[in-house]
């Protein structure tokens, strides 16, 4: 194919060639370059040797005309053949402009803050809806059976908790195995090994099996609930739940809701015990320590208080992931690509909440507990 | 005329989405015990009217009356006795993908009734056999073709041999055959069970067949609204046109 060639002819140009979609870049960037030398408030072009000309070539037109105006230069089209002439009203988009919006306007700062708010301000007026709605309807769901899926909590339970199970233990086992391993290197210094029990005892309660599990779950269940959720939306399966007069927080949250705040305190008690397994591994391998001192000194370690934060925790844990999973979930708008972005979403933000969440708590049991003495 | 008699009653309904108006001062109504047919070009706004009759969108203004009774004005427990007397049809099917075809029938059923497991089976191996999905009762969503789905979601709108049935689309894309099938179903529903039928559809042969009453929308505004025969006298021309076209 012959390149399409813009040259001067006097003090006019003339475009010779094909205007179609592979020569559209190449007429661009010489049109660029003659217009930047060019100083006249007129030109004219002639297209009497264009050879063949599609949309792109149409559309190729209208932007020239445009990005020349831009530069303060008026375009004339002079000898226009005319199969050219006919393309351009065919396939000029001119017809039904009234739909579409101009171009976007440059907001300014305070409108732009302006809307951040208002954004801002809508995204947790709705959060505030959902949370609302999920305990209203758990407590409600509790007594009545209409409006709700039947089987569906058991489903839930197996698929959030037990499938769960295999990676939420191998994760604990491990994370004990190594936190024994580098704590036992600093204990046996002082000839304090056997209070390797004591220490993953109590940061596995405490801190690492509950954050352990929500961080997994948060990584399967919670983007499983997004990406459920959001698909729903899009194939219009929650408009048609509401077109039979059932909830979707109802009908599809809130077995979820009751699986999750089910299977997570059972995940992360298995997670704390096979967690101190794995310290015991080491405590019996590098330390050697038997099992009835280890167990001991665990049982000895162990408040019933350590047990209540660490169960705490895991339920509040759960219900972020939940609330944050459905939401990024329900409020997708859009086609497919909008529920990969909401499922990416939802586990960011779930994981960042577990943490936050994580810390406050812990402040709040450290203060309750200065406060005790 | 009592304006009472009519279930359906839209009184101009003006909306859109975000900033951009669809539907544009829409007054329409569909009498009871009749089959009502909305025709219009392609994004015109018939699925947006329909989904304002069920409350899934929110009007700008202008009244939505279904039974007498202002929609935009109620609560939602008395919303949701209405829409039990309420099948809706939607345009892509909307079958719920994590259930088979058996049980997004029974949903309804299990949902509004205190029907026995066996009852319900029963009610809704009949409601696929009346849309003849019958040997595809257990089949998921995902494994059925585009027609089926729509019939599927059918079965599952009469599930309820609802008074007030909404449809989009129904026989869009089917062979002539069962889209006749159809309309033959959607008549003896009129007839036998008393049912408001309100449907979208383009197919001229079909509207013919089956339409009492017929709401002609163009760019979000009413051209015509009432029975099929006064709309083919009325000298219409885009009226005129989609019947001499089909
Ligand atoms: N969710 C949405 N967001 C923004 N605009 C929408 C949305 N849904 C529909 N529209 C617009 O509203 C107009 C009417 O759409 P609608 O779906 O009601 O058309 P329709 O008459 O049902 O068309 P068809 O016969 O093709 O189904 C269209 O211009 C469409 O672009
Ligand atoms: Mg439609």
């Amino acid at each position: 194919m012959k390149e399409t060639q813009i040259t001067w002819t006097g003090m006019d140009l003339a475009i010779e060639g094909e205007l179609t979609i592979p020569m559209v870049s190449l007429v661009l960037k010489q049109a660029g370059q003659l217009l930047e030398l060019h100083a006249q408030p007129d030109l004219s072009v002639d297209l009497s040797r264009v050879e063949k000309i599609d949309t792109a070539g149409v559309v190729l037109l209208e932007t020239l005309k445009n990005s020349a105006a831009a530069k303060n230069i008026r375009l004339h089209w002079t000898r226009i053949p005319a199969f050219v002439d006919q393309a351009m009203t065919t396939f000029s988009g001119k017809k039904d402009s009234k739909g579409t919006p101009g171009p976007p306007r440059e907001a300014s700062v305070l409108a732009r803050m302006g809307n951040f708010a208002y954004d801002v301000g809508h995204h947790l007026h709705d959060l505030f809806y959902l949370i609302a709605d999920t305990f209203y309807y758990s407590v409600q769901n509790l007594t009545k059976r209409h409006g709700q899926r039947k089987g569906e909590f058991t489903n839930q339970l197996v698929l959030i908790g037990m499938n769960a199970f295999p990676i939420v233990g191998l994760v604990s086992f491990l994370i004990g195995l190594i936190l024994a391993l580098q704590s036992a290197a600093q204990l046996r210094q002082f000839g304090a090994a056997i209070y390797v029990a004591d220490l993953i005892a109590i940061s596995m309660t405490r801190e690492m099996g509950p954050i352990m599990t929500a961080i997994m779950l948060a990584g399967r269940s919670g983007s499983a609930i997004t990406s459920e959720i959001a698909t729903m939306v899009v194939t219009e399966e929650t408009d048609a739940l509401k077109s039979m007069a059932l909830n979707p927080v109802q009908y599809v949250l809130v077995p979820k809701f009751y699986a999750m705040t089910v299977a997570m305190p059972l995940l992360t008690i298995l997670s704390v015990i096979i967690g101190i397994l794995g310290a015991f591994v080491i405590g019996l391998t590098y330390l050697e320590i038997g099992l009835e001192p280890f167990y001991n000194q665990v049982v000895s370690a162990l408040f019933l208080k350590d047990i209540i934060t660490g169960l705490v925790k895991s339920v509040v844990f759960a219900w972020l992931i939940v609330i944050l999973g459905a939401y990024h979930g329900f409020r997708v708008r859009g086609g497919a690509a909008e529920v990969g972005k909401a499922t990416t979403a939802s586990v960011v933000s779930s994981i960042f909440a577990v943490i936050f969440a994580d810390s406050i708590l812990g402040l709040i049991f450290y203060l309750g507990q200065t406060i005790d003495i | 005329m009592n304006e009472s008699r009519h279930i359906v009653e839209v009184s101009d309904l003006t909306s859109g989405y975000e900033d951009i108006r669809v539907l544009d001062n829409v007054s329409i109504h569909a009498p009871s015990n009749q089959i009502t047919i909305i025709l219009g070009s392609s994004g015109c706004g018939k699925t947006t009217l329909l989904k304002h009759l069920i409350r899934l969108l929110q009007p700008w203004s202008g009244s939505i009356r279904l039974f007498g009774q202002e929609i935009t004005e109620l609560d939602e427990p008395e919303f949701n006795t209405i829409l039990r007397k309420i099948g809706v049809m939607f345009q892509n099917g909307a079958l719920l993908g994590s259930m088979s075809v058996a049980e997004n029938v029974s949903i309804p059923l299990e949902q509004h009734t205190d029907l026995n497991d066996e009852i319900i089976r029963k009610l809704v191996e009949i409601k696929l056999d009346l849309v003849e999905l019958g040997h595809a009762i257990d089949r998921y969503p995902s494994e059925l073709s585009g027609g089926m789905r729509k019939r599927a979601a059918l079965a599952r709108a009469i599930a309820l041999d609802p008074p007030l049935l909404f449809g989009d689309e129904p026989s869009a894309g089917l062979d002539p055959v069962t889209s006749a099938g159809l309309d033959e179903l959607i008549l003896k529903m009129r007839d036998q069970l008393g049912m408001t039928v309100v449907l979208v559809s383009h197919e001229v042969a079909s509207i013919k067949r089956i339409a009492d009453h017929v709401i002609f929308l163009d760019r979000g505004k009413v051209l015509f609204c009432g029975p099929l025969k006064e709309a083919r006298s009325a000298g219409i021309q885009k009226v005129d046109d989609f019947f001499s076209k089909g």
